[in-house]
């Protein structure tokens, strides 16, 4: 081997992979959008009509930048054409539909393997593509349900109260991500081309935790956590109501004491009134039997601070304690978040900007970036059919007249 | 033993606590050569529950062995500077070192960034830490729940003028977790153009941000401030509702004539025949309702008997479990999911949930059940170093290894 070529300044960590995209909703574009932002080319092959709803913005915004989008007609064989000789330009074809979808368009690994025979497929499917329930249609809520989520996220009197949102989206996203990336570099070192079913059940029953093996060793039922520790012991542990910001009374702070030089330390820092030299609160063995009490006098304790204020106190003497950040608390007032610049800017096409999710990970040499806005549907067409399938400005047309490829 | 494995040759030291060690354990399941370094005492991890048959020892936690599996353990006293040049040691053959300690640790005792850059200049250094390497929260203190609620996690769980609820299992470090093996994948691409490694800056309250779906886009979006809704997703096309022996997840996505006809044959469609239902957005808005009018239809069902005609109906409803159901889930067991695990000393095999993902051509694997501690010390140094045994005995006299 000669000598390593220099590094570009700026050079991300996947540059020269090439992803073509099919996936949709949240869960593959959550994994295509981290491959995106660490250099991978990803073109996102799509459908017209797209989803409602504004495209460069929000939840749209913030999952497809850094992405290309092509609109292709798959319902038309020359659409299929195109995208199988994108496909073979490509490093990952990665799909989030059931078995038969891809299979259909002679897009599956079998089928693609044969035009390309180091490709890697990842399909992210709701259920997998193989067992009685592979045809099940699902979304990330239904899948947490199924897993076992909603139904310990409880409310005081029993009744499901959680998940608002779809974690199984997230969940099977960074599994995809994960997923792709383990197979490129498997890849990369042998040659081999492989094809990963991913299976978002099974990505979030992988993060129920060691709750699984507390079934499956002790047969143990399990019962809505709530806030007692799930981790090492604690106590006082919990989200307890601040005083008002603002008139919204919606304000909470969370905090975790464990040790007792941690005790001690709370104590002092609430100024130690009476109860906390309680004997029933002496140890951890008691704070935990005497848990009940021992809230109450937090919670009552909480009320009079702001949750701003209380958390500062409480770090400042070194117990864990922090705000439960809403909205605005996490997207615009976070000091810790702002001064690393976690949240991203993208300038759309008409100048203005929009912040977006940014990337957890610093990588101190190559780190990733956010460089491009959400693509229109189709706003790539001309590049893909142009500089990626050296497509004639009248064989573009063609297409377009056909309606192969939609403008 | 993992020649064909998708990360065959890959030298990984875990140094990181609980908090972390979910990165190195998805890497070892996909061939890594894992060493897990442990106190003399044992990681800290192996005195939390619960434990085999709730019998507290170290060698018996399961919560150790969830996170834990396929890795090798080598104990190690950092604190005695013949340790810590054994590591620095084992670090010069080593691809990666994960490490969660406070930051700032490591370089005080002289391994960090630059000490273990210049010993080997291709290794790259994952940081795993609360806030991140820099901040003005760098110091803070936080477990999960402090990093859920400071990562917007909380906030949008539970219902409207009640507590937030928390996520069952310990989703904030889970999702630092995956973020970590992206970052430590995406080092090795960067690291076969040049040859260098790097260091990786991990946030953890930046990978909760990131592990929550739609917060930061409706805040930059429309400047709103996502509530809490109790069960109603924020699409509002998903809602819990009660069955005659459980609950069920409600979907208002899929085909809707198919639903409509089904609630009306049961005499319980009340105005939802009106076409303007057909509307996939006018449902979103008025979900309440809908919702209500589905809650009274599903209440004389069982709800496996719901689940499956829907399903044929193509309707993507779902049954709220018990993680308990996952054990006997014919969908994973035709799937392989669950494996049986060896554990010599304790005379019985265990079951572990197991692939999230089918490779077919590198796949997923148990390689060895989680390490007692310490079991791997000689082999490795012996291995990696050379070490003779009569400096092993010496050095476990002291109480180093």
């Amino acid at each position: 081997m000669g000598a390593p070529p220099p590094v570009t300044m700026g050079a991300l960590p996947l540059d020269g992979i090439r992803v073509l995209d099919f996936t949709w909703v949240v869960a593959g574009p959550v994994a295509t959008r981290i491959l995106a932002d660490h250099g991978a080319e990803v073109i996102k092959l799509e459908r017209r009509p797209g989803p409602i709803g504004p495209r460069q913005t929000g939840l749209q915004g913030d999952l497809h930048r850094n992405k290309r989008s092509i609109a292709v007609n798959m319902g038309h064989p020359r659409g299929v054409a195109i995208a199988r000789r994108l496909a073979a330009l490509s490093d990952l074809v990665i799909d989030n539909f059931s078995a038969r979808v891809m299979r259909s368009w002679g897009m599956d690994f079998a089928s693609l393997s044969k035009l390309k025979p180091e490709i890697v497929c990842v399909s992210m499917s709701g259920l997998g593509h193989t067992g009685p329930r592979a045809s099940y249609v699902s979304y990330g809520p239904t899948l947490q349900a199924l897993a076992g989520f909603t139904r310990l996220m409880t409310e005081a009197d029993g009744e499901p109260a959680g998940y608002g949102y779809s974690y199984a989206d997230m969940s099977g996203g960074f599994t995809g991500a994960l997923a792709a990336l383990i197979a490129l570099r498997h890849r990369r070192r042998t040659g081999q081309g492989q094809f990963v079913d991913l299976s978002q059940f099974e990505a979030v029953v992988s993060v129920v935790g060691p709750a699984i093996l507390d079934i499956a060793v002790n047969g143990r039922v399990q019962t809505p956590p709530g806030y007692a520790s799930q981790e090492a012991p604690a106590a006082p542990h919990g989200v307890y109501r601040c005083r008002p910001r603002d008139g919204d009374d919606d304000r909470w702070l969370a905090l975790a004491v464990r040790s007792q030089a941690e005790w001690e330390r709370f104590a002092a820092a609430l100024g130690a009134p009476g109860w906390t030299a309680e004997a029933k609160f002496r140890t951890l063995y008691l704070r935990i039997r005497n848990r009940a009490e021992l809230d109450a006098h937090v919670a009552a304790w909480a009320a009079g601070q702001t949750a701003e204020a209380a958390m500062a106190d409480l770090q400042r003497a070194g117990v864990a304690a922090g705000l439960v950040a809403n909205g605005a608390d996490l997207c615009a007032r976070d000091p810790q978040l702002q001064s690393r610049n976690f949240w991203g800017t993208v300038t759309l096409p008409d100048g203005r900007t929009t912040q977006v999710t940014g990337m957890p990970m610093k990588l101190s040499a190559t780190p990733g970036s956010i460089r491009t806005p959400s693509p229109e549907i189709g706003s790539s067409n001309d590049y893909v059919l142009g500089e990626l399938l050296g497509l004639g400005r009248a064989e573009r047309e063609a297409l377009i007249a056909e309606k192969a490829i939609w403008l | 033993m993992n020649e064909g494995a998708a990360l065959a040759g890959l030298r990984v030291l875990d140094l990181s606590d609980y908090r972390g060690q979910l990165c190195a354990r998805m890497l070892a399941d996909m061939g890594a050569d894992v060493i897990k370094v442990e106190p003399p005492d044992g990681d800290g991890a192996r005195r939390i529950g619960p434990f085999v048959d709730d019998l507290p020892h170290r060698d018996r936690s399961l919560f150790f062995w969830f996170y834990n599996l396929n890795k090798r353990s080598l104990t190690l006293d950092l604190e005695n500077p013949r340790g810590r040049e054994i590591l620095a040691s084992l670090a010069r053959g080593a691809d990666l070192v994960v490490e969660s300690f406070a930051p700032g640790t490591l370089a005080k005792a002289g391994l960090g960034w630059a000490a273990l850059h210049a010993v080997n200049p291709a290794l790259i250094l994952l940081s795993i830490a609360p806030f991140g390497q820099s901040g003005p929260y760098r110091d803070w203190a936080a477990d999960d729940t402090v990093l859920a609620a400071l990562g917007g996690m909380l906030y949008v769980n539970g219902s409207p003028g009640r507590a937030p609820v928390r996520p069952l299992g310990l989703q904030a470090y889970h999702a630092s977790a995956y973020y970590a093996a992206i970052a430590v994948l995406c080092a090795l691409f960067a690291r076969d153009r040049d040859g260098a490694g790097q260091w990786i800056d991990l946030s953890m309250q930046e990978a909760t941000a990131a592990a929550v779906e739609h917060v930061a886009g409706s805040y930059f979006g429309d400047g709103r401030i996502e509530p809490r809704r109790g069960t109603l997703h924020w699409s509002r096309y998903f809602r819990v509702g009660k069955c005659r022996d459980g609950y069920i997840m409600h979907c208002t996505l899929g085909d809707w004539t198919s639903l409509v006809e089904w609630v009306a044959g049961d005499g319980k469609a009340q105005d939802l025949t009106a076409p303007e239902w057909n509307d996939v957005v006018y449902r979103a808005t008025h979900a309440e309702h809908l919702f209500d009018v589905l809650d009274e239809w599903v209440k004389d069902y069982s709800r496996d008997e719901l689940l499956e005609r829907a399903q044929t109906l193509r309707l993507p409803y779902a049954t709220v479990r018990q993680p308990e159901a996952l054990l006997e889930d014919e969908q994973l067991a035709a799937r392989g999911y669950f494996v049986e695990v060896e554990h010599l000393e304790l005379g019985r095999t265990i079951r572990y949930p197991g692939a999230p993902y089918l490779f077919n051509g590198s796949p997923w694997r148990v390689y060895r059940r989680p390490p007692l501690t310490g079991e791997h010390t000689a082999e490795i140094l012996r291995e990696a170093l050379g070490f003779d045994a009569g400096e092993l005995a010496a050095l476990a006299a002291e109480g180093i290894i």
